[in-house]
């Protein structure tokens, strides 16, 4: 048994009524790690927030706060803190009240002069200095949801809740506060738990990653294991914009990947039955068009285009992989170009950059290299179940 | 031109219902203002006269009627039933927004049926009762039995503004280290004030406005103001000025908080089945 | 617990509020499930203890209606079912249920039109309008049994004010109160005088919640006025309307206050409703027995009616939020 787990949730099942909103979930979160929760909505994210905080009662499971079993322990006991996606500020108080309500209360209270200092540093770091007097009425949506991750912030916790704290603002400020977040240093030496519907987000923030979805956790990772080798292609398809290419076919005897109308076949790199459906997967930003001496790279960095953990490339040892086909569509995403491109009756869509996509129209013949290495291979999906990633 | 003409006999029916509406209480007035020698006599000239209010407001008439009394019997037993509801109705109101438990639809629905409920079906029995206990004609007994009045009003809008209000704010109110029992008063509570204010006044107003109650379980002691106002027709010799001022005295209070509560007046009329 | 990580160094701050609570020296009680399900029944208990000190006296008349329990008979026996069955064979009481449900319909319906039209004028919101609406609530605040007596006054035939009034165009001399049709007309307009205001408040609160598009819609598409109010306006008014239509009917259904004070149930028995009768049976002749019996027949059927209607307002509730704004 490795150190006790700052947070960790064992098989917490949680029903309402008829739905089922956690369903045997598992996560264990790492003293002082910063966890992204991800899942689409519905996916039992803020339940989990919830069921640790206390504030629901799971109907079966344990969940246990630094090793220690919180069953029927009062959320004010547990010493979590929560950011709300709905803020929940007192609406009848002032930005300051809000942010002082954690600090009067029996449990952290602080000395009045003290708690003044304290949420002026709080305050100051979030931006919202000169907000403090107003009502929580009169500010905007961004304002109150800084509010909310001060009153979170504020007071002293053994964990950080934090339920999509940046899904309010607008794209640049959450561009900035998702900077901001990693750079506070409560945020980086707290255990945190972070819940977004934003893959960038938990790609730029998390410390690890768990994929949750109709209350299971799918898979959890750093943001590289979930990158390279997600769980199925649930996962795959989380994380990357354009979206990881899935191409259906088949394998052949000789263990290749055969496209359903044998417009291309490509050899894997991993072992499958032959004549098994499966599914192809290989990112946009892994394919590189026009000849094998222009083969694109790994995923670029996050932060800059919002794409992918940072590249693993592998110096160029396996030989490249080549596809020709025709370009379909091109799209511009700024510096990059979109190209979606028909090999035989499938679509194939690509990142590349603008100067090399610059000649392209419908219908241009063009070149693809693929590394063999990028290319990962899924069972086929079947209703309610995602094709499993096929390793080796 | 045709607009015109519509708009102007839609301004026009609009008044004559008020008219119709404003009448009753205008008339009450210049009743009220005339001398015992012109009652009979004249319709709208007279010598008007503050005689009625003095003699309903006074020591009473020659019957001794004392309305005073009435009046301040009025004030005690709705403020009673408020107050007493208010403590009761409050955590059950609560209770019902905050938890499904088994039951609650149940005893809401009970609370409702009370609303609704003859009654005379309730009184009837109490009448026997209360001779029995002592309760007879005593502000305890009306408060108690004002209970069906107020109860239901103020649990049912209760409840219906405890829901409009996130749980998550006093669930944010547990993880900053409050108790449910502060959650409840420091956060749930003043959130719904409005709500409170403007059902205390308007269950007030339904208790102040009860008849049927203190006609049959009082006789003197606390008889109220609408049974009292009443006791001016009988007699050989109706008095329809002292009649008339003593509806007036009567109305002033619940007129007055209704003026101060338009606002909330939708919710509360419909037990919280119509928000505006 | 040895061997247990020391939890996090809390934030940046604080250390004597930090260290406090991650030394664990505080007592965490884990409160069990069971005193956690208890919770919403304490708060209820106390509104629990006072709906069963009504209940009580409701069972206790229950009881009372198997025996024939009178201030004459202090020493009841035992009749079962008698006094229902006397009840529902004499021509009385069916002549008084006649009168109710005449009472109620009428009351209701009217107070409806006029109410709804009330509220569909105030909602033009003209000068005149908004100056009515402050004081459109008066009559309701007023107590039933004042506005009854109030209306007496005027109604009386030789020197109420209305005859008077009445009198220039040659219809004078009408015995508003003392003939029955009269009567039971005379205690529907006051009925109507008073709550016609609660119609038009539900009404009028209802119309300004309506959404606004579809009605643009229709301005666009060049719909007249009356197609608007009968395929637009009235149908998503209607739930409204219900609440009201409801409220109004089941009250009416237990009239006590304004024929009381207005003509205690006569001319004859002209507008002798259930609970004006109940009341003379029970409080009156002192047969108490009877009366409460009279009560529970009532009490049945509103509560049967309330119940259909509370269903049927769910339904149209229902249908009406399934309605896309």
């Amino acid at each position: 048994m490795t150190a006790q787990a700052a947070i960790a949730l064992r098989g917490v099942s949680k029903r309402y009524g008829r739905n089922t909103a956690l369903d045997g979930l598992d996560l264990e979160v790492a003293e002082g790690e910063f966890f992204c929760l991800l899942g689409p909505s519905g996916a039992g994210k803020t339940t989990t927030l919830k069921t640790i905080a206390g504030l629901e009662q799971p109907q079966a499971g344990t969940v246990e706060l630094g090793g220690a079993d919180m069953a029927g322990v009062e959320p004010y006991d547990r010493g979590v803190a929560m950011c709300f996606e709905s803020y929940a500020l007192y609406p009848h108080r002032t930005a300051y009240d809000n942010l002082a309500s954690p600090l009067r209360s029996p449990r952290h209270r602080l000395p009045a002069d003290q708690a003044r200092e304290r949420i002026g540093e709080i305050a100051e770091l979030l931006g919202i200095g000169a907000l403090l007097d107003r009502p929580v009425g009169r500010l905007s949506n961004g304002q109150r949801q800084r509010v909310a991750l001060g009153r979170v912030l504020v007071r002293p916790a053994r964990a950080f809740l934090l339920d999509e704290p940046l899904s309010h603002l607008d794209a640049k400020l959450r561009q900035a506060m998702r900077a901001e977040l990693r750079a506070i240093g409560a945020v980086r030496r707290t255990t945190t738990l972070y819940v977004t519907h934003d893959s960038v987000e938990a790609l730029a923030l998390g410390d690890r990653i768990g994929v949750i979805r109709d209350g299971r956790m799918v898979q959890t990772g750093t943001r590289e294991e979930l990158w390279h080798r997600p769980y199925d292609t649930f996962v795959a398809r989380s994380f990357g914009r354009p979206r990881i290419n899935l191409l259906p076919g088949t394998v052949t005897p000789e263990g290749h990947f055969r496209s359903p109308d044998g417009a291309y076949e490509l050899p894997l790199a991993v072992p499958a039955a032959p004549g098994t459906a499966v599914q192809l997967g290989v990112r946009p930003r892994d394919i590189g068009i026009g000849g094998p001496g222009r083969t694109g790279g790994g995923p670029p960095a996050p932060e800059r285009t919002g794409g992918g953990p940072g590249p693993e490339r592998t110096g160029g040892g396996a030989p490249g992989l080549e596809l020709t086909g025709a370009v379909h569509v091109t799209e511009l995403l700024g510096r990059a170009t979109e190209v979606t491109v028909r090999i035989g009756g499938q679509q194939l869509s690509l990142v590349a950059p603008r100067a090399e996509a610059a000649g392209l129209g419908p219908d241009h013949p063009v070149r693809l290299s693929l590394r063999p290495e990028s290319l990962l291979l899924f069972e086929a999906d079947r209703p309610a179940r995602p094709g499993r990633r096929i390793s080796t | 031109m045709k607009r015109k003409l519509l708009s102007a006999a839609a301004d026009l029916a609009l008044i004559a219902y008020f008219v119709f509406a404003l009448f009753p209480v205008v008339w009450m007035v210049i009743l009220s203002l005339k001398p015992t020698n012109e009652l009979f006599s004249t319709y709208f000239s007279f010598t008007p006269t503050l005689d009625s209010y003095r003699t309903v407001l006074g020591a009473g008439d020659d019957q001794g009627v004392p309305f005073v009394r009435f009046f301040v019997n009025s004030l005690v037993v709705s403020l009673g039933a408020v107050a007493l509801s208010l403590v009761i109705g409050l955590p059950a109101a609560y209770a019902a927004a905050r938890w499904r438990f088994c039951g609650s639809e149940n005893l809401m629905f009970t609370l409702l049926s009370f609303r609704f409920a003859p009654e005379l079906t309730v009184i009837i029995p109490l009448f026997v009762l209360y001779q029995k206990l002592g309760l007879f004609d005593t502000y305890v007994g009306v408060v108690w039995v004002l209970q069906l009045v107020t109860l239901p009003l103020i649990v049912w809008i209760m409840r219906s503004y405890f829901s409009d209000l996130s749980p998550e704010l006093e669930q944010a109110a547990l993880l900053d280290g409050y108790t449910r029992k502060q959650a409840f008063f420091r956060v749930a509570l003043p959130l719904v004030k409005p709500g409170i204010a403007a059902v205390s006044l308007l269950a007030f107003i339904f208790a102040w406005n009860n008849f049927v109650f203190p006609l049959i379980l009082t006789s003197s002691n606390a008889q109220t103001v609408t049974v009292g106002a009443l006791s001016f027709l009988g007699g050989d010799r109706p008095k329809y000025n002292l009649t008339a001022a003593a509806a007036l005295v009567s109305v002033v209070p619940p007129l007055l908080l209704a003026l101060t509560i338009q606002r909330y007046l939708v919710r509360g009329l419909s037990f919280g089945a119509v928000k505006s | 617990m040895p061997g247990r990580t020391a939890p996090a160094p809390v934030a940046d701050h604080g250390a004597a509020a930090g260290t406090e609570e991650a030394n664990g020296k505080r007592a965490v009680r884990a409160v069990p499930a069971w005193r956690r399900s208890l919770r919403p029944y304490l708060l209820i208990v106390p509104a629990l203890l006072l709906t069963g000190g009504i209940l009580y006296p409701f069972g206790l008349g229950l009881y009372y209606t198997v025996f024939d329990f009178a201030a004459s008979k202090p020493q009841p026996d035992l009749v079962g079912l008698g006094n229902y069955r006397r009840i529902l064979t004499q021509p009385a009481f069916w002549d008084s249920a006649r009168v109710t449900v005449a009472y109620a319909v009428g009351a209701a319906a009217v107070e409806t039109v006029l109410g709804v039209a009330v509220a569909l004028l105030l909602h033009r919101s003209s000068l005149v309008g908004r100056v009515l609406e402050k004081i459109l609530i008066l009559p309701l605040m007023i107590a039933p049994v004042i506005a009854a007596i109030m209306w007496k006054l005027m109604l009386q035939p030789s020197v109420g004010v209305i005859n008077h009034l009445l009198e220039p165009f040659g219809l004078g001399g009408v015995q508003w109160t003392d003939t029955p049709t009269g009567a039971l007309l005379s205690s529907i307009t006051v009925d109507m005088w008073v709550y016609t205001p609660f119609v038009a408040i539900l009404a009028l609160a209802g119309l300004r919640s309506l959404p606004a598009s579809p009605f643009e819609a229709a301005a666009v598409d060049g719909a007249g006025w009356w197609f608007t109010f009968r395929r637009l306006t009235l149908p998503m008014l209607w739930p409204y309307v219900l609440v009201a239509v409801i409220f109004r009917f089941m009250d009416s259904l237990k009239v006590f206050d304004i024929i009381y004070a207005l003509t205690e149930g006569g001319p004859g028995d002209s507008t002798m409703v259930l609970q004006i009768r109940a009341y003379l049976e029970a409080i009156r002749f002192q047969r108490y027995s009877f009366g409460i019996s009279y009560m529970i027949v009532l009490w049945a059927v509103v509560y049967l009616v309330t119940m259909v209607l509370v269903r049927y307002l769910g339904r149209i509730q229902n249908r009406a939020a399934e309605v896309p704004r």
